[in-house]
């Protein structure tokens, strides 16, 4: 209990008292407060237990470098976030929030075993440890080593909150509001540009906020900025990654503040382009390397101003110093000046200017040269430190209750780096400054190296004369690794800072290491004998602070998550309560149950209609592409198998896609409307990429052809008529074509009108029944639906759904794309060596169909299977084997494609792909499946009508 | 039996309206897809002068890539797609709905969900583009009204996620 609120001071609203609540108990700050500072100001000095140790641990910074103090706030159901930085939490009336990481509580922790156990749990002790046996890691250490470590819970219940997210554009966008950041923003202003000013504080300020001297400055700075309509300020804003092209994100939080959070979202993400983009981050204070640097009291010197100037608290009535920087000196000579008690001043360098000793004589400070803390006492708080001169000699005990750490700064060059900016070692900061930009970027201020703190000494660990693998001298707070665990990684053989990062995780955690990647690197370099700049540097990746998901996420849940797009006629199907399914992005009926019905009776009496009287079917997903040109007879040409120039007007093809290995990609069945206009089909899911490939040709193989692309899926609502009655029904709604068997053949297309609009009729068929496909605009798709329903109601006319169209396509053997080829199906392997065009002289794919593999025997080729058990229906996906009585693992010579109960046939039916399997006709081929292994013969593919008669009536 | 077919559109016939926001559908209109090597052969066809840089708009066509025009026009408009000619005609006209978007913060609620710098736009520009991962054809009419050309079937999303945005 140490900390306390002052007398007067900060920008804190004392005329504005906020009751909140920590660990269960109730306390009081004022508006403005962090939780933070605001607990400090209540006595806490202990915030959270440490992830590997579970050390206790206080505040080591004030802002969002704070590795230490992360709590989970609760603001009920669905909105408990976890490991946020009490620097960063605002506090308002209402607030819970609770510390992480401790079982049972906060003060006494079981997990602090492991750091009664610390010297047991070296670096790359897990690794090392629990590698056998093998199978114990999934089930017993990983389980038990998550439980013992990690950082706060993960939030289990659905999100209530919603997300906003927005593109912005400016010619000019400053990262950072601190002094340098305003005063680019105030250069700006004159300019005719747009302005975006992000910062990621509650308000604009950056460090001029702990100087009361430029808070006059400060106000009159953010009116001007407020007043210039070509800027905009975005506060408790976080620019947390830098892409391609000056592409900034950063997330705007809105409610986290707020005691009522209202109806409105929580979070903004903000995705920015830019023109230029200024980086004026600042820098984040360096901590020192000594024993106990890490117990709840020792924190760095410039946090200790932050909370007495910003928020009129003082971290401690006795606060010590230990420096190798001038910038601490100054940061106690104000703490001084608010009345705070300073115990001594240490500082690890011989010499120092003569202008801070005179201050510190003049404060009445006691100073010592040359020393070193050497240890900490206290467990939960400071209660004094151990100094010794850099000799080991002269050792005392000073009583203190605060400990500042003045190490040096270090620029934050995170969003440069993200940015692919170069680095360059500055051996006077002992820090990484920026070098070469790769965007149009600049960085100004002190996260340029441009700062006047003064000057120190960089050191890596401070001197001491106690044994180095027996202290506890941390240099990541976070992930809890110690001076003594980089030394080993050294020892142990790793050069590279990217190898002895990962094998000491120094920097791996929530905060990348913004207060110990410096340290590491001065460490690892002094053990590696090298100068820093020759061991590396690891990178930063966004986001700099970690972001909500539900920021990324935005709009993209619920209804919004992905479209799923219905065809014209849906809706229909929805109110006759179709049973869906999802096809690429469509969603398609895959049945219609009548009441009491299960998938497999709907299925059935579905395709019992059509192979009886008539059925109607919604094809409006099938992909369509409208090739219109001289050209276009001879660019089908070069794409398809098959031969396409000499195809009539008025006539149907099938054609069969390749990919350039020989492969078949995709298959329809085509029109040629006019000599130079042909409407393509494609697959449902096939449409886009179809379309993609033949773009691709077009434009990079053969742009001299004159020949355009132009989707027209959505254009057209396609109702397929199909079964024996198809005519019947049609008859009395087609205005102008003649549908008789001498007018109008089996696969051809005819243009006309139905119900008075306008339609591209194709007599066509997926089933091996009479068929029709009605193209028609698709805004009439769901009403022409309705008077077909209404006409075919004299035959019963039945819809049916992507199930029963599986099934009946099946029994003819027609092959689904993607579902009975995989990728690596030729057109012979498919059994649709038909429709290669064995004298064309090119096509897609023609040359890898000669190469020696699709040519060699033992192919997987597609063959029927019939089931000796007539009524059992193999599992796609089951597979194939020559014999039954091999030892396990068998040989699998193949697979079920698809696999239907046949109604027309009165028992299932299979297709396959088996090696060779055009050769085994006949033959007994065995599926084992869970329960036994079945035996099934080998056929052909056409079950089902094999001479097409029922397609010619 | 014999009345005309009725219509059935994707997303609501009645406007939506947050604040000085409006959102409707555009009644039903005539759309074609042109394309041609020339921008002289789409003049001889329509006989009227288009655009020749992508992007801009004259009159009612639209020029969307170095070889394509999109015109929009009443709905009966008809251009004849029977016979040979240098310009490959497609009547796209029930392909896409098109959402108008109008009103003060047409623009921003455009560019909550589509990459590209609205504000910077002038009436008559024209581009495909995308909102969030949906392609749609914006096209600024007036100050402060746009055209959203959105494939029929992303057009319940788009709408979901225009007025969604709208409200923020």
């Amino acid at each position: 209990m140490s900390g306390y609120r002052l007398s007067d001071g900060g920008r804190v609203n004392r005329s504005q008292p906020v009751t909140f609540n920590f660990d269960g108990r109730s306390y009081q700050g004022f508006a403005g407060d962090t939780l933070a500072s605001a607990l400090l100001a209540n006595g806490v000095m202990l915030f959270g237990r440490s992830f590997k140790y579970h050390r206790p641990r206080g505040l080591l910074g004030a802002g969002s470098e704070e590795p230490n103090a992360l709590v989970s706030v609760d603001r009920g159901a669905g909105r408990f976030t976890p490991n946020l930085r009490a620097t960063g939490v605002e506090i308002h009336d209402g607030l819970i929030a609770v510390s992480q990481n401790r079982w049972p509580s906060l003060k006494h922790d079981l997990g602090a075993i492991n750091d009664r156990l610390g010297m047991f749990l070296p670096a790359g002790f897990y690794n090392k440890t629990f590698m056998w046996p093998r199978s114990f890691w999934d089930r017993l250490y990983e389980p038990a080593i998550r439980r013992m470590s990690g950082l706060g819970e993960a939030p289990t219940e659905a999100d209530p909150d919603s997300y906003v997210a927005t593109y912005a554009h400016c010619d000019l966008l400053i990262i950072g509001g601190g002094p340098a950041g305003i005063e680019a923003a105030l250069a700006a202003i004159a300019d005719d540009m747009r302005v975006i000013l992000v910062d990621d504080q509650d308000e604009l300020g950056g460090g001029a906020l702990m100087d009361p001297a430029l808070w006059p400055w400060l106000a009159a700075s953010v009116k001007t900025l407020r007043d210039a309509p070509n800027v905009t300020l975005l506060t408790r804003t976080t620019a947390f990654g830098y892409y391609h092209d000056n592409f900034v994100g950063a997330v705007e939080r809105l409610t986290d503040h707020l005691a009522d959070i209202g109806e409105g979202p929580r979070e903004k993400l903000w995705r920015i382009r830019a023109g230029e983009v200024i980086l004026a981050q600042g820098a984040i204070e360096r901590p020192l390397v000594f024993d106990g640097n890490d117990v709840p009291g020792v924190m760095l010197s410039s946090a200790a101003k932050v909370f007495a100037n910003r928020y009129g608290v003082a971290v401690g009535r006795s606060v010590a110093l230990m420096a190798s920087h001038d910038s601490g000196w100054h940061d106690v000579f104000a703490l001084a000046r608010t009345g705070v008690g300073i115990a001594a001043i240490i500082d690890v360098r011989e010499t120092v200017d003569a202008g801070l000793l005179v201050k510190a004589a003049n404060l009445g400070i006691a100073v010592k040269l040359g020393h070193s803390v050497i240890g900490v006492k206290g467990r939960h708080g400071v209660s004094g430190i151990e100094v010794a001169r850099n000799d080991g000699m002269a050792k005392a005990m000073i009583a203190c209750d605060a400990v500042l750490m003045a190490g040096g700064w270090t620029p934050s060059v995170h969003l440069w780096s993200h940015s692919k900016g170069t680095l360059v070692w500055r051996d006077d900061l002992g820090a990484y400054v920026p070098d070469q930009p790769n965007e149009n970027v600049r960085c100004v201020g002190a996260c340029a190296g441009a700062w006047d703190f003064g000057r120190g000494a960089v050191i890596d660990v401070l001197p001491t004369p106690k044994d180095h693998t027996r202290i506890n001298a941390f240099v990541d707070f976070q992930n809890d690794v110690t001076a003594k665990d980089i030394k080993l990684a050294v020892r142990e053989g790793f050069k590279s800072i990217e190898h002895i990062k990962r094998y000491t995780t120094n920097g791996m955690a929530t905060d990348q290491g913004k207060t110990s990647n410096l340290n590491g690197l001065q460490i690892a370099a002094t053990a590696l004998s090298k100068p820093v700049s020759d061991i590396g540097l690891t990178s930063f990746r966004p986001p700099y602070t970690p972001q909500t998901f539900g920021a990324l996420a935005g709009h993209a849940k619920g209804a919004l998550f992905q479209p799923t797009r219905k065809s014209p006629i849906d809706s229909w199907a929805e109110e006759q309560g179709a049973v869906f399914e999802l096809v690429a992005q469509w969603r398609r009926a895959r049945y219609f149950p009548k009441s009491g019905e299960d998938m497999h009776s709907a299925v059935n009496r579905e395709c019992r209609a059509v192979r009886s009287s008539v059925g109607i079917f919604d094809a409006s997903t099938l992909g369509k592409i409208e090739v219109v040109g001289p050209d276009a007879a001879e660019f089908l040409n070069r794409m398809y198998t098959n031969p396409w120039k000499a195809l009539e007007p008025g006539r149907c093809r099938y054609g069969l896609l390749l990919k350039e290995d020989g492969f078949i990609m995709d298959d329809g069945v085509s029109a040629r409307l006019a000599p130079d206009r042909f409407h393509l089909t494609t697959t449902t899911g096939g449409a886009a990429r179809v379309l993609n490939m033949m773009e691709d040709y077009l434009q990079t193989e053969w742009p001299d052809l004159n020949v355009w692309l132009t989707s027209t899926t959505e254009h057209y609502a396609v109702i397929a008529v199909q079964g024996p009655n198809a005519r019947k029904v049609l008859e009395p709604l087609v205005e102008d074509i003649d549908l008789s068997v001498e007018a109008f053949p089996h696969m051809a297309i005819r243009e006309g009108h139905i119900c008075g609009v306008p339609t591209r009729l194709f007599r066509v068929s997926f089933t091996g029944e009479l068929g029709f496909e009605i193209n028609v605009p698709a805004a009439f798709g769901r009403a022409l639906w309705e008077r077909i329903m209404a006409v075919g109601a004299a035959y019963d006319i039945t819809p049916y759904g992507t199930e029963a169209m599986h099934v009946l396509r099946a029994e003819k053997g027609f092959i689904i794309v993607g579902q009975d080829t995989d990728g690596t199906v030729t057109p012979c392997d498919a059994g649709l060596g038909w429709a290669v065009g064995k004298k064309k002289p090119d096509f897609v794919g023609k040359r890898s169909l000669d190469r020696p593999d699709i040519l060699a025997p033992g192919r997987k080729q597609l063959v029927g299977l019939l089931t000796e058990d007539p009524n059992l229906v193999l599992e796609e996906g089951a597979q194939i084997v020559a014999y039954p009585d091999q030892p396990i693992p068998m040989t699998m010579i193949g697979h079920v494609t698809s696999a239907y109960w046949s109604e027309a046939l009165g028992r299932s039916i299979t297709l396959a792909l088996v090696t060779g399997g055009q050769g085994r006709m006949g033959e007994v081929l065995h599926i084992p499946m869970p329960a036994a292994t079945h035996r099934a013969v080998v056929t052909g593919m056409t079950f089902y009508d094999p001479d097409g008669v029922r397609l010619h009536v | 039996m014999s009345e005309p077919l009725v219509r059935f559109d994707p997303v609501p016939g009645t406007s939506f309206v947050r604040r000085d926001l409006t959102i409707h559908l555009a009644p039903p209109m005539a759309r074609y897809s042109l394309r041609a090597r020339q921008a002289s052969d789409v003049e001889a066809l329509l006989g009227t002068t288009v655009p020749d840089k992508i992007g801009l708009t004259i009159g009612n066509i639209a020029c969307l890539g170095p070889d394509e025009w999109l015109y929009r026009a009443a709905a009966g408009a008809r251009v004849a797609t029977n016979h040979i000619s240098p310009v490959a005609v497609t009547d796209i006209r029930e392909r896409s709905v098109c959402l108008i978007v109008e009103g003060l913060r047409a623009a921003q609620v455009l560019m909550s969900g589509c990459p590209l710098d609205i504000d910077g736009f002038t009436v008559g520009r024209a581009t495909r583009t995308i909102y969030e991962g949906v392609e749609i054809l914006v096209i600024q009419v007036d100050e402060d009204c746009f055209h959203v050309e959105v494939w029929r079937s992303f057009a319940p999303w788009l709408w979901t996620a225009l007025t969604t945005a709208s409200c923020h």
